[in-house]
């Protein structure tokens, strides 16, 4: 069965055509990334398969059920989690309450979700700041908290937008193992939207590229990389031409 | 079972908070027979009472994060109910109060669904709006007594099946028993997960979203706790004063204060509403009778109201509990 | 023929409520405030147009500019001395800000002006009446109507065909933006202020004519005010020209409807309540309104 199929996806903002008939299968399992220039229409897709758009037409289904235009608390709760490109920052709430938070969507026992949050901080080594507040924390802890919380959902997949933005390359190095120790011992399904090289081209086992709303590219890492349209959409013609 | 040990389980507290607490409800205990005089007895009895109305609040406006300002309605509510379902069919208070809660609730339900579609200041405004509709309606319905009101027929004194009595100490310990059940309860409900959940939903509701909360049903069923809370104090209201009008309990300037205590304490904190109740209630009291005395001197009570409002406002929307907990940290 | 007449007083006075919702729907564009005083904004207008023309013995329409003044450092002071300070805050605190300086000005009011009712008595236009055809009108309503129209169009004119209207609409759309290209978005968002309060005072003075001044006469007013602007969209100053003369008219017909059923629920008494409804229902079923362009 197919994990996530996307078919025809088509959402219009009324000017822009954000997503212009974009379609693709992703496999229980694998490691999928998301590129293409700005404005290509990476995050919007993200928010239709999610539920934060309602798409124009077309179909998402997800473990073979049909979850176009549900809302995002239902598709997480059908198993799809999300991260943001920029979490909020706020000073409410502890990382170990954040964490619970997440929990709380798979169990109605408060003494349960601290015991699962905790576990899953120790998995992502956060576990020295559990008592802390996001607004006290650098960046690259509260982007592994966001990741951290949305676990805690227990999704089978997990779309994460941008997570390695705002990185140095050693933070990155670490995002990247920990982005593997996800997938491998938690089971679950990376789907990434990213910039940053980096962390798309070692991990993906798949690479889809978008364009101007279209999909203009599928396939391996080190094919896309040679592929004319995608160095185009990128770096324009000329450089294209030169390969 | 886990509720009521959640209930009762304030562990979690600092030091501070727990002596001051438990000193505070020493005084408590003992304040009907310190011998103060009846007014200030009387302004004792609306500090708990609007404790009471603050803590409700605080569970959708502070917990929460939904700034609404038309809680006035449900403290309608049950004032009605109760005087009402005395004054026709002579029920008493244990039981015209739960069926008042229940009203409140299922009228929460009723409005909220439709409320809770809006965000922010729309959201607000329509808090005021429906307030503002349902006060309209008392005032014109004749079957309740319109503008006129209901009063409550007297009975023999004490009691206790409609709630009268001759003196304010029974009142007394008859508020600050609902004051202690909600306590307990907001100490479980910040507990619970429909508190975890609707702080998250406050910090950034998109996200929660993203974590399987559907925003709106919590909102809605924070709002309902909320509206029952308020019922219970207005029900105690009708059996304290003997009297209820749409003017006096179901007004816009009702709907403010309550709010406003709270913020002034600092919303979404356990002891916020308590706080601001203790400050701005006696204050409230006292100017009012003060300046009130004094000819030619109408409104200046509000306007330095007013003024609190603006200045707590513009400095420190965290009300004092925030100032406390800044100077906490700075400590630590 | 009441029908028709009713229709004609319902514009004429939506004319003015549209002035009055034209001041808050600039501040809410502007910078996401709503301002809880902009009645008692409407309510200074009022007594200050009725006290200059009785103490001066001056026709009320030739001090109307006074309460344009008044209000326009009405609303300079509220921004400088408030409003700027309740920007850093969260929602909540914005929205008590205004909502306190509403109870200020109103408990001011009433210390320094009584809780009795006033109306103008003495003008130029006051108690004369024009016959067009069936139809009667009042001068006063009249004259107010046109003289909102006016300030209408001014309004208009500044923001879209002056270089400062420009800027303060670049500011509205896009604050950084504007602030990149030099425009000093603070003195913006006090100009915003300024002319939202110098309308609504505008309006005030024209309102006491023909309509009671009293101290709480604010919050009638802002409730229109919003309903307006809601219906028209936050934001918008197309909308809350249409949403006005819309929402005059719906309570002109309102009574009416009851008048022709027989209907005693919808009576005069629930005359408001009818717009309080109104509001609620648009912004539940559209919540950007007509033209709303803020969400």
């Amino acid at each position: 069965m197919v994990f996530l199929e996307v078919i025809d996806l088509v959402k219009d903002f009324g000017g822009v055509v954000a997503n212009n008939h974009v379609s693709f299968q992703i496999n229980q399992g694998e490691i999928i990334g998301l590129i293409g220039p700005n404005g290509a229409g990476k995050t919007t897709l993200f928010n239709c398969i999610v539920g934060y758009h309602k798409p124009d037409s077309g179909k998402v289904i997800f473990k073979g059920k049909e979850i176009t235009g549900f809302k995002p608390f239902m598709t997480n709760r059908e198993g799809i989690g999300r991260t943001f490109q920029l979490t909020k920052v706020t000073a409410g709430m502890t990382v170990l309450e954040n964490v619970m938070v997440g929990a709380f969507c798979r169990t109605d026992d408060r003494l349960l979700a601290k015991i699962e949050a905790a576990a899953i901080l120790g998995f992502m080594g956060l576990d020295s700041v559990k008592a802390f507040h996001l607004n006290e924390l650098p960046i690259a802890s509260q982007k592994k908290i966001g990741l951290a919380r949305a676990i805690a959902t227990q999704p089978e997949l997990m779309m994460l937008d941008e997570v390695a933005s705002g990185l140095n390359p050693k933070e990155t190095e670490e995002m990247v193992e920990l982005l593997k120790k996800i997938h491998r011992e938690k089971k679950i399904t990376l789907f990434l939207i990213e910039h940053v090289m980096e962390v798309v081209m070692p991990i993906s086992q798949r690479v889809i590229v978008l364009d101007g709303g279209e999909k203009i590219a599928e396939g391996l890492p080190r094919d896309i990389v040679k592929n004319e349209r995608v160095i185009k959409a990128y770096l324009g013609e000329k450089y294209a031409k030169g390969f | 079972m886990e509720t009521l040990r959640d209930a009762f389980d304030f562990r979690d507290f600092s030091k501070p908070e727990k002596v001051g607490f438990a000193i505070f409800s020493l005084f408590l205990l003992i304040f009907p027979w310190l011998g103060a005089g009846s007014f200030v007895k009387a302004v004792a009895i609306q500090f708990l009472l609007f404790s009471l109305f603050g803590m409700g609040w605080n569970t959708i406006g502070g917990y929460g994060g939904q700034v609404e300002l038309g809680k006035a309605q449900y403290v309608g509510i049950g004032a009605y109910t109760v005087a009402l379902m005395m004054v026709w069919w002579k029920i008493p208070f244990w039981v015209s109060m739960p069926i008042g809660i229940l009203i409140a609730i299922g009228y929460s339900f009723i409005i909220g669904y439709p409320l809770f579609r809006l965000k922010g200041h729309y959201f607000a405004i329509a808090t005021i709006c429906t307030s503002l509709v349902l006060q309209d309606i008392f005032i014109n319905w004749k079957l309740v007594g319109a503008a006129k009101g209901i009063e409550l027929p007297i009975h023999e004194h004490p009691d206790f099946l409609y709630m009268q009595f001759k003196s304010d100490t029974y009142y007394f310990y008859f508020i600050m028993g609902l004051f202690y059940v909600a306590i307990f309860y907001m100490n479980w409900f910040r507990k619970s997960k429909l508190g975890y959940q609707l702080r998250m939903i406050k910090e950034d509701e998109e996200a929660a979203e993203s974590l399987g909360i559907d925003a709106r049903w919590c909102k809605i069923k924070a709002y309902s706790i909320a509206s029952a809370f308020v019922a219970v104090g207005g029900g105690f209201l009708a059996v304290y004063n003997l009297y209820i009008d749409p003017y006096s309990v179901m007004d816009l300037d009702l709907s403010i204060k309550i709010a406003l205590m709270s913020m002034l304490g600092g919303a979404g904190s356990m002891w916020g509403p308590i706080i601001g109740s203790a400050f701005l209630v006696p204050l409230d009291r006292f100017l009012g009778s003060w300046l009130g005395a004094q000819k030619g001197l109408i409104g200046v009570d509000f306007m330095i109201y007013a003024a609190l409002i603006m200045i707590v406002s513009a400095y420190q929307p965290r009300g004092i509990w925030g100032i406390i907990e800044q100077f906490r940290k700075r400590g630590s | 023929m009441i029908v028709l007449d009713a229709l004609f007083q319902g514009i004429l006075m939506g004319l003015l409520f549209a002035l009055v919702a034209l001041g808050l729907t600039i501040i809410f564009g502007m910078m996401d405030i709503v301002n809880f005083a902009h009645g008692e904004f409407l309510m200074i207008g009022m007594y200050t147009t009725y006290w200059t023309s009785l103490l001066l013995h001056i026709d009320p329409l030739i001090t109307l500019p006074a309460s344009a003044i008044v209000g326009m450092l009405l609303g300079l002071a509220s921004y400088y001395w408030l409003v700027k300070y309740l920007l850093r805050g969260p929602m909540i605190a914005q929205l008590f800000g205004t909502f306190g300086l509403m109870l200020f000005l109103r408990y001011l009011a009433q210390f320094l002006f009584g809780i009795d009712y006033r109306i103008i008595q003495k003008g130029l236009l006051v108690g004369k009446t024009l016959s067009l055809g069936p139809f009667r009108l009042d001068w006063t309503k009249l004259s107010a109507a046109i003289f909102s129209l006016i300030a209408f169009l001014l309004v208009y004119y500044l923001l879209h065909r002056t270089k400062l209207g420009k800027a303060l609409r670049a500011t509205a759309l896009n604050r950084e933006a504007a602030n990149y290209m030099g425009i000093k978005t603070e003195r913006m968002n006090a100009l915003a202020w300024m002319i939202g309060g110098g309308t609504v005072g505008i309006a005030g003075g024209l309102i006491v004519n023909f309509w009671y001044v009293y101290p709480t006469i604010g919050l009638l007013f802002i409730m229109i005010a919003f309903a307006s602007v809601a219906m028209g969209g936050f934001g918008s100053i197309k909308g809350a020209f249409f949403a006005g003369i819309l929402i005059g008219m719906l309570e002109m017909l309102f009574p009416m409807f009851g008048h022709l059923t027989g209907w005693d629920f919808f009576g005069p008494h629930f005359k408001f309540t009818v717009v309080y409804f109104a509001y609620f229902i648009i912004v539940v079923l559209r919540p950007q309104g007509l033209f709303g362009w803020k969400r």
